[in-house]
C-alpha cells in the first residue's frame, strides 16, 4: 500500500511539473531517426539534413535544442499534445496535420518516385495497372495512391507497410510490382545498391516544413523562419544542400507555401 | 558499406541498447513484483472490499494490450522521461500477471498451516509473513521465470514511446544503410535469446538453492 501512495505522489509531481513558462531553456526536437538523409542515428549520434539545419537555426537564433527519437506512429500526436516542442523530420505539410499542429514556412520540395525491380519491364504507367503496389502506411505516397488510383476505380491492389525498407524487400522479392515513395528516399535506396530502379516521378509538389504545437506556445515559428532566411543569405544553406544532396539545384528558402487549407 | 561492417561499427550502441533493455526489464519486473505481491496478498487476505477491488483492477490490466497501455501512459498529462513511461506502463501490466502467479502460489500452501500457526499464537500477519510467504515465494519462482521470459520480449514495445532499446537501435542501422534487415534482426534475436537464457538460468539456480529438503521439488535434477 505504501508503494501505491508513493507512486501516486510521483504521478502528482510529474503532473504539476508540466506547468509551462514563457520560454524554455531547452526545446525538445522530435525526429523519427529512421528517415535518411533527413534524420538518422549513427553510432548514437543524431545526424542528417534536418538535424543540422535545426541546430544551425538554434545557434543563430540563440536557443538550445535537444533531439529525441520518436517513431513515425507517435510523433505527430506527441507534438500536438506538447510532449515535444518541435518536429524536424522531413514532415510534409498537409491539411490534416495542419489542424492539430502549426507549420513553419516550407524549406524543401519533393515528389513521389515510382520504384520497380531492377530487371522489370514495367514503366510508370504499366506499374500501376492491374498490379499490386506498396507504400509505407501514413505517408503521403500511400495517401496519393489511395486518393488518385484506388478511389478512382483503377484496378490496383495497395499494400501498407510499416517501413519503406519492408516494402522495398517485397519489391526485390517480386511480391509487389512497384513502390511509391518520396524522391530523396527512393534515390537513397538506389544509391545503397538495392535491386530497384526509379522509372518515373509523380509530380506532387509536396513541401516539407518544421512544425510546433498548435498555437506556437513559445513563439518559435518566427525564429525558425528568420533562421532559414539567414541560413540562405549566409550561404550555409547551399553548403548543407550540396553535402546531403549532391547535384541538387539550390533555391532560396523559406519557400512559399502551396498547400492551402480552410 | 556491408551490413556486417555497420553491425561491427554499431556494436557499442547495441550494447547500450541492451543495457537500456535490461534497465526497462529491471524496472518492470521490480514494479510488477511490488504490485503483484501486494495485490496477491490483498486478493487472498484483504478485508472486503479490497479483494474485489484488486481483482477488478487485475482483470482490467490483463485485458488491455501492453502497447495500448504504453500509449495511454505516454499521453497522460505528465512529462517524465520515456524510460519512466515504459516502466510504469509495462510494470502495471506485469503486476497484474504477477499477482496471479503469487495468488496461486499462496493458495497452493495448505490452509491448515495457517490454522496451525494461529494455534501456536501467531497473529494473522505473522502467519502470512513467516509461514505462508516463505513457502509460496519459493513455489512462485518457476512461473515467475515464465513471466520474466515474456516481459523481456515485451520491452521491445517501449520503442513506441521513444525508448532506444535493442530493437530501435536495430531500426537505426537498417534505415541508414537502406537494408540488411535479415542480418540486423537476426542479431537482435540472438541478443534477446541470450538475455532470456541467462535470466532463466539464474532463476533456476536460485530455485535450486532455495529448495528446502523435504518439500516438493519442481525440477527433478538441477537444470541450468
Amino acid at each position: 500500500m505504501k508503494r501505491v501512495v508513493l507512486l501516486l505522489g510521483v504521478v502528482c509531481v510529474f503532473a504539476f511539473g508540466t506547468l509551462q513558462g514563457e520560454e524554455k531553456d531547452v526545446y525538445i526536437v522530435g525526429v523519427d531517426a529512421a528517415f535518411p538523409p533527413f534524420t538518422w542515428v549513427e553510432q548514437g549520434e543524431f545526424r542528417g539534413f534536418d538535424v543540422e539545419v535545426i541546430q544551425a537555426i538554434a545557434d543563430l537564433e540563440g536557443f538550445a535544442v535537444e533531439f529525441r527519437d520518436l517513431p513515425w506512429a507517435t510523433i505527430i500526436t506527441a507534438l500536438a499534445q506538447a510532449k515535444i516542442d518541435l518536429i524536424a523530420s522531413g514532415l510534409t505539410v498537409t491539411c490534416e496535420r495542419d489542424r492539430v499542429i502549426d507549420f513553419s514556412s516550407p524549406y524543401w520540395e519533393v515528389d513521389q518516385a515510382v520504384l520497380v525491380r531492377e530487371d522489370s519491364d514495367l514503366n510508370a504507367i504499366t506499374a500501376f495497372n492491374g498490379t499490386t503496389v506498396g507504400a509505407q502506411a501514413g505517408t503521403t505516397g500511400y495517401q496519393w495512391i489511395e486518393d488518385n488510383l484506388v478511389a478512382q476505380g483503377v484496378d490496383i491492389d495497395l499494400r501498407a507497410y510499416e517501413t519503406y525498407d519492408m516494402a522495398i524487400r517485397d519489391l526485390e522479392n517480386g511480391r509487389i510490382a512497384a513502390v511509391l515513395c518520396d524522391t530523396d528516399t527512393a534515390q537513397g535506396f538506389v544509391d545503397a545498391g538495392r535491386r530497384v530502379k526509379i522509372v518515373g516521378i509523380v509530380k506532387t509538389g509536396e513541401q516539407y516544413a518544421y512544425a510546433v504545437t498548435a498555437g506556437d506556445p513559445y513563439g518559435l515559428l518566427p525564429r525558425i523562419n528568420a533562421g532559414l532566411r539567414s541560413l540562405y543569405q549566409s550561404g550555409a544553406w547551399a553548403e548543407l544542400v550540396a553535402r546531403y544532396f549532391p547535384g541538387r539545384p539550390v533555391g532560396p528558402v523559406p519557400l512559399k507555401r502551396t498547400t492551402t487549407c480552410e | 558499406m556491408s551490413g556486417l561492417e555497420s553491425l561491427i561499427k554499431e556494436l557499442l550502441w547495441f550494447w547500450r541498447g541492451t543495457l537500456v533493455t535490461v534497465e526497462v526489464l529491471g524496472g518492470v519486473m521490480g514494479l510488477g513484483l511490488a504490485l503483484g505481491l501486494s495485490g496477491a496478498v490483498l486478493q487472498v487476505y484483504g478485508p472486503p472490499p479490497l479483494p474485489a477491488l484488486v481483482t477488478g483492477l487485475e482483470r482490467l490490466l490483463r485485458g488491455v494490450p501492453p502497447i495500448v497501455l504504453l500509449l495511454l501512459v505516454f499521453y497522460l498529462p505528465w512529462a517524465p522521461p520515456p524510460l519512466v513511461v515504459a516502466i510504469v506502463a509495462l510494470g502495471l501490466c506485469s503486476g497484474a500477471y504477477q499477482s496471479q502467479i503469487f495468488r496461486a502460489a499462496i493458495q497452493s500452501i495448505d490452509r491448515r498451516q495457517t490454522e496451525a500457526a494461529r494455534a501456536l499464537g501467531m497473529s494473522a500477519p505473522q502467519a502470512i509473513l513467516h509461514v505462508i510467504l516463505p513457502q509460496a515465494l519459493r513455489r512462485a519462482i518457476g512461473p515467475w521465470s515464465n513471466e520474466f521470459s515474456s516481459q523481456i520480449k515485451d520491452t521491445s514495445l517501449a520503442y513506441i514511446v521513444g525508448v532506444v532499446e535493442i530493437l530501435r537501435q536495430a531500426r537505426y542501422v537498417i534505415s541508414y544503410t537502406y537494408g540488411n534487415s535479415l542480418l540486423v534482426y537476426g542479431f537482435c534475436a540472438l541478443i534477446y535469446f541470450l538475455l532470456t537464457r541467462a535470466g532463466n538460468a539464474a532463476l533456476y539456480r536460485l530455485e535450486a538453492r532455495l529448495w528446502v529438503p523435504g518439500c516438493e521439488r519442481r525440477l527433478l535434477k538441477r537444470r541450468v
